[in-house]
């Protein structure tokens, strides 16, 4: 009998990843502090969803990348609340791929990464065009503004932009979590549902 | 779609409710700043917006010039609607928001059923987001004093990104271990349904929120049976 998403959910939140996720949602909302003390113009904010996804469960990673842009909604930015079906595909997404085991191989990390930016940009254009003629108060308006000028259409100008910017955006994130990751000791990860998907499985019966 | 207008009105109603109606008055000095600030801020974004793309939307007539660019009729009164559709949006979220504590939002929704996990991950949540900037800023000098390039070439200052993030991943897992253990000690996942004697009291309802309310849901379906029915 099939389970229905709630008890999925229930069962890849239990001990640590609830702290887990929670921290999680914390690293999405402040892993800009990081980058800007760095100097590094990289957003890295949905790495928190992918270190959920690989770590706990595609599941969790929905529900953490959901609440993150809800509270990032309650916390100055609102215009976060309406992506959070991009940031729950995200979840989804790279859930998925760290279960097939991606994330043991550097170059199918960089070949999910770019799939994901394809992916994202993809299902954040209508939401962009629609409710916002592609306006996000963000550095990347240039360059819609910029295709517009070219004269192409508005839905396929947020597109352009989405796809020129989010592949290499998440290319870099799926690589941080791959180094994070692989640095962390064993020991605690095996406390965690996703230590799976990492681990080579064993190929003696 | 609303025309512009009735988006701009809307955009100073919103503003104006959050002045006039005391239950929609920030509940702290921090919100309150949040919401001014962003309104400046939306302000600029939204006179940007207007005259970027009446300078490079060209349709119709000249409207003028600025800094020797001209400004086209097609571009500015679709900087005009984007710009008021994005400010309406997002003020009225904004404003649920700082005239509501999360704190007691979430206990509201709690009892009314929302799941006692999900409750303590946005509690959680909220407790890290209080501790996270410090932690980061403590790890960040730590580095900083070991040697980490954090002032160098991007590369070098990459490298020391992943230097920064290591630790806060590793604390966070141990402490997420030590914190789900006690969870699993305290019996947390399997708990029997919540008993309270404290109810959390509801808002008191005025004629103009219900007005306000009533309004917004009037336009709202009189705008969606006009987009569906061509």
């Amino acid at each position: 009998m099939s389970k229905s998403i709630r008890q999925r959910i229930a069962e890849e939140l239990t001990g640590p990843a609830l702290p887990f996720v929670a921290f999680c949602i914390a690293l999405n909302l402040t892993a800009g502090q990081v980058t800007a003390a760095l100097k590094i113009p990289l957003y890295l904010d949905s790495i928190g969803t992918i270190l959920v996804a690989v770590l706990v469960g595609p599941w969790a990673a929905v529900l953490c990348g959901s609440t993150a842009n809800l509270l990032a909604a309650a916390f100055g930015n609102p215009t976060m609340m309406f992506f959070i079906p991009v940031v729950a595909v995200i979840g989804a997404f790279t859930g998925v791929v760290a279960k097939l085991g991606w994330f043991r191989k550097w170059y199918l990390v960089c070949l999910g990464g770019i799939l994901q930016g394809i992916l994202a940009a993809m299902v954040s254009a209508p939401i962009s065009a629609y409710l916002f003629s592609g306006v996000m108060m963000a550095g990347t308006d240039f360059l819609v503004l910029y295709f517009r000028s070219l004269g192409n259409t508005l839905m396929n100008s947020v597109l352009y932009q989405g796809l020129a910017s989010d592949p290499a955006d998440k290319l870099v994130s799926y690589l941080i979590v791959f180094l994070l990751v692989r640095n962390l000791p064993q020991r605690l990860l095996a406390r965690l549902h996703g230590a799976a998907n990492l681990r080579t499985p064993d190929p003696t019966p | 779609m609303l025309p512009w207008a009735y988006q701009a009105f809307l955009c100073v109603l919103v503003i104006t409710a959050r002045f006039a109606i005391p239950q929609l008055r920030p509940q702290s000095e921090r919100s309150s700043k949040a919401f001014s600030r962003f309104l400046l801020y939306s302000v600029a974004v939204a006179t940007f917006v207007i005259l970027l793309n009446s300078m490079l939307i060209r349709g119709g007539a000249t409207m003028g010039s600025i800094l020797g660019f001209s400004l086209y009729e097609e571009g500015l009164f679709f900087g005009v609607r984007t710009a008021s559709r994005l400010l309406l949006l997002t003020y009225a979220v904004l404003l649920f928001f700082v005239s509501t504590p999360l704190k007691e939002l979430i206990r509201f929704l709690q009892q009314k059923g929302l799941s006692p996990s999900f409750t303590l991950i946005l509690l959680l949540t909220l407790h890290f987001l209080d501790h996270l900037p410090a932690r980061i800023h403590q790890i960040f000098l730590a580095q900083q004093a070991r040697g980490a390039p954090v002032d160098a070439g991007i590369v070098s200052r990459s490298r020391a990104l992943l230097s920064i993030l290591s630790p806060l991943v590793l604390s966070s897992i141990v402490e997420s271990i030590d914190r789900g253990t006690a969870l699993e000690l305290r019996g947390f996942l399997n708990r029997p349904q919540d008993a309270r004697l404290i109810t959390q009291p509801t808002a008191e309802r005025n004629a103009l929120t219900i007005i306000l309310l009533a309004g917004t849901i009037i336009l709202l379906l009189a705008t969606l049976s006009r987009w569906l029915l061509g």
